[in-house]
């Protein structure tokens, strides 16, 4: 246990963590739909991506499906560059972004070593889907109202939150609930009993890039 | 004295350079309108994998042009190397002039500009790029109070006199008009402490800095090197010093005044050294990255050299900015003449743009992760005729500050010379000398 998650287990608090088995991911793709749903994202962003790999050389070829939301790192490259601390690590472990203060300088999609960030440069679906401007998700539990030419967050950088405003009403990321082989996983890596943490314990248990020093709390079950 | 028709023929190749200046910047303008206030970031080529473009590789090209200017000035003002007086104020008025350019760049790059005091309010001291903002600010205002301070004898003189700029002179003299020997060898000694205090600043806070925010950028190996800053920092010398080569020869032609050879020739050969410092270290920086294997860190390397960006790389980088010059300075019969230093001095101003792109395009076009898209980036209309637009900008604000402030100093060259001073304190007592001029 890391010792940022021991002072939080005193206070009792959770940090959230994911888990994704790799084995029984299909590569359908619900997760970054339902993420889009969820969290209404424009043309150009999407919080949530799957990677699809060939490993090996024909005829011993095999696919790997990598499902890629935000890693939360707890050593975020992003907060460390951000000029005007707009994006942060809050207590419950996720990587929160201020759009209200965010200058849009780009400076954390450069940095982000997982090509999870995403400009929001105004683009719409209006034109495909009927209504899509008139609410927006209430990212980070505040509400913005319709989308708007020239409004926030149009010009800011945003990302996956693991669903932060479902978090807070005490519901799991749409992409863990939606995923169609159970292949997420969600819980407090703070509490050594939760699924998760015993998960993230497994010998199968990898994270992306550990070279960067980064420190994901998204674990990959290979 | 200068005849009517020499007098007819600056005028017209000023109305010229005007309109020219004019039109381009009229246009960028609109362009600006346009594309960036009312199409946003949509108007550009920019993508999630590409975040940064145009803008930013003329930013820092920028950044680098205004540093390199400024610490040739400080060779004058703090290193006290008479040789180059005369380049002095033009360096720091262009020094000046590139910086305002640059952040004109870097404040249409982002997305919120409504947002950008925030970076003032909300100061996040690990991130390089929030220390950038607070030594450009620093530099800009000691940028301004040097260029000042070596001018005011001059200032001073100029609005006691009839002139059409004496007004102004008067008004910029901020009512201190003391020129005695003794206020004289305080802006002196103000001056070298400026100037040494600036050389850090320089170095280390803006081009340096400017560099470590790419350095910094673990994500992308190629650009993380502890190299790469210096290599900013040499860039910009070799940038800085061409642009001073190229702003002097180019005023006395249409001046139709003579050359200082030899200090043309001494800045061409500066100018070498600093380019054979840079291909030096740019030679470890390829090297330790090939030998490192790392898939981003090759991929890289294959974009800017053997994808259909090569002619950036080769060209420009490789050929304008480095090989070519080089051969040009250091090869005897051309760096004896002031025409071919020139054609290395705006060679090296053309490939360095090269340079910059070569730093911002090809680390982000190789994708952070496999299985990410790879990127693609070439600038659109918009966006050249914009930069276009801006750095028209930057050349407007350079002739104008040529044009209304006693930045030339050829006059004050030729009155010493005909006081029978002697070379070497002729620049101590310039201020003096063209006092009494003006009292005559």
């Amino acid at each position: 246990m890391r010792s940022s998650d021991a002072a939080q287990t005193a206070k009792k608090q959770p940090r959230w963590g994911m888990v994704i088995d790799l084995t029984k991911c299909v590569g359908c793709d619900t997760c970054t739909v339902s993420c889009k749903a969820e969290n209404r994202t424009p043309p150009g962003v999407s919080y949530n991506v799957l990677l699809e790999l060939e490993d090996g050389i024909f005829p011993n070829v095999k696919r790997v499906n990598i499902p890629r939301p935000c890693m939360q790192c707890d050593k975020a490259p992003c907060v460390q560059v951000c000029p005007v601390r707009a994006s942060y690590k809050a207590d419950n472990g996720i990587v929160v972004i201020d759009y209200d203060r965010c200058i849009g300088c780009r400076y954390c999609i450069s940095a982000c070593p997982y090509g999870a960030r995403s400009y929001d440069d105004g683009a719409s679906y209006e034109q495909e889907m009927l209504g899509y401007n008139d609410v927006q998700a209430p990212e980070y539990g505040k509400k913005r109202g319709p989308r708007r030419n020239g409004k926030i967050p149009e010009g800011v950088v945003r990302k996956c939150s693991f669903c932060f405003h479902r978090l807070e009403r005490g519901e799991e990321p749409a992409c863990v609930e939606t995923c169609i082989g159970d292949a997420r996983y969600f819980g407090d890596l703070n509490d050594p009993n939760s699924v998760v943490s015993k998960l993230a314990a497994s010998s199968r248990a990898y994270r992306l890039k550990e070279d960067q020093g980064t420190e994901p709390r998204v674990i990959y079950l290979r | 004295m200068q005849t009517t028709s020499a007098g007819s023929r600056l005028h017209r190749i000023e109305r010229e350079w005007w309109t020219v200046l004019g039109i381009i910047f009229v246009v960028g303008m609109i362009s600006l309108v346009k594309g960036y206030l009312l199409e946003g970031m949509s108007s550009t080529n920019l993508t999630n994998t590409v975040p940064w473009g145009a803008w930013v590789a003329f930013y820092i090209y920028f950044i680098g042009m205004s540093a390199g200017s400024f610490l040739l000035s400080t060779l004058i003002f703090a290193f006290g190397m008479k040789q180059y007086e005369e380049i002095g104020r033009s360096a720091l008025l262009s020094a000046i002039a590139s910086m305002i350019t640059a952040i004109a760049f870097i404040f249409l790059d982002i997305g919120r500009p409504d947002h950008v005091f925030n970076s003032l309010l909300n100061w996040n001291i690990m991130s390089t790029m929030a220390w950038e903002i607070h030594f450009y600010i620093l530099y800009i205002l000691l940028l301004v109070t040097e260029l000042y301070y070596s001018m005011r004898p001059d200032l001073v003189k100029r609005s006691e006199e009839q002139g059409r700029f004496a007004k102004l002179s008067k008004f910029l003299t901020f009512g201190y008009t003391d020129v005695s020997e003794e206020s004289l060898a305080w802006d002196k000694r103000l001056l070298k402490i400026l100037g040494s205090v600036g050389i850090p600043l320089a170095i280390f806070g803006v081009h340096g800095g400017t560099g470590s925010i790419f350095a910094v950028d673990k994500a992308r190996p190629f650009l993380n090197s502890g190299l790469f800053p210096i290599i900013f920092i040499l860039s910009a010398l070799v940038s800085g010093t061409a642009l001073s080569i190229a702003l002097y020869v180019i005023k006395n032609w249409v001046f139709h005044r003579p050359h200082d050879r030899t200090m043309v020739q001494s800045l061409g050969t500066l100018m070498g050294m600093f380019l054979a410092i840079e291909l030096g270290l740019e030679w470890y920086e390829f090297l330790i990255g090939l030998y490192g294997l790392k898939s981003e860190e090759l991929l890289t390397i294959k974009t800017m050299t053997a994808s259909p960006f090569w002619w950036s790389f080769w060209v420009f980088q490789m050929g304008l900015a480095m090989v070519i010059p080089l051969i040009l300075v250091f090869y005897k019969k051309t760096r004896q003449s002031v025409k071919w230093v020139l054609a290395a001095a705006i060679m090296t101003i053309v490939g360095v743009v090269g340079v910059r792109f070569n730093m911002i395009v090809p680390p982000f076009i190789v994708p952070v992760l496999k299985g990410l898209p790879p990127g693609n980036y070439y600038p659109t209309l918009s966006e050249w005729v914009t930069s276009l637009g801006l750095i028209a900008m930057g050349i407007i604000i350079y002739t104008l500050g040529e044009k209304i402030l006693p930045i030339d100093q050829y006059e004050a060259k030729t009155q010493e010379a005909a006081d029978g001073l002697g070379a070497f304190d002729a620049g101590q007592d310039f201020g003096h000398a063209g006092l009494e001029k003006g009292v005559e």
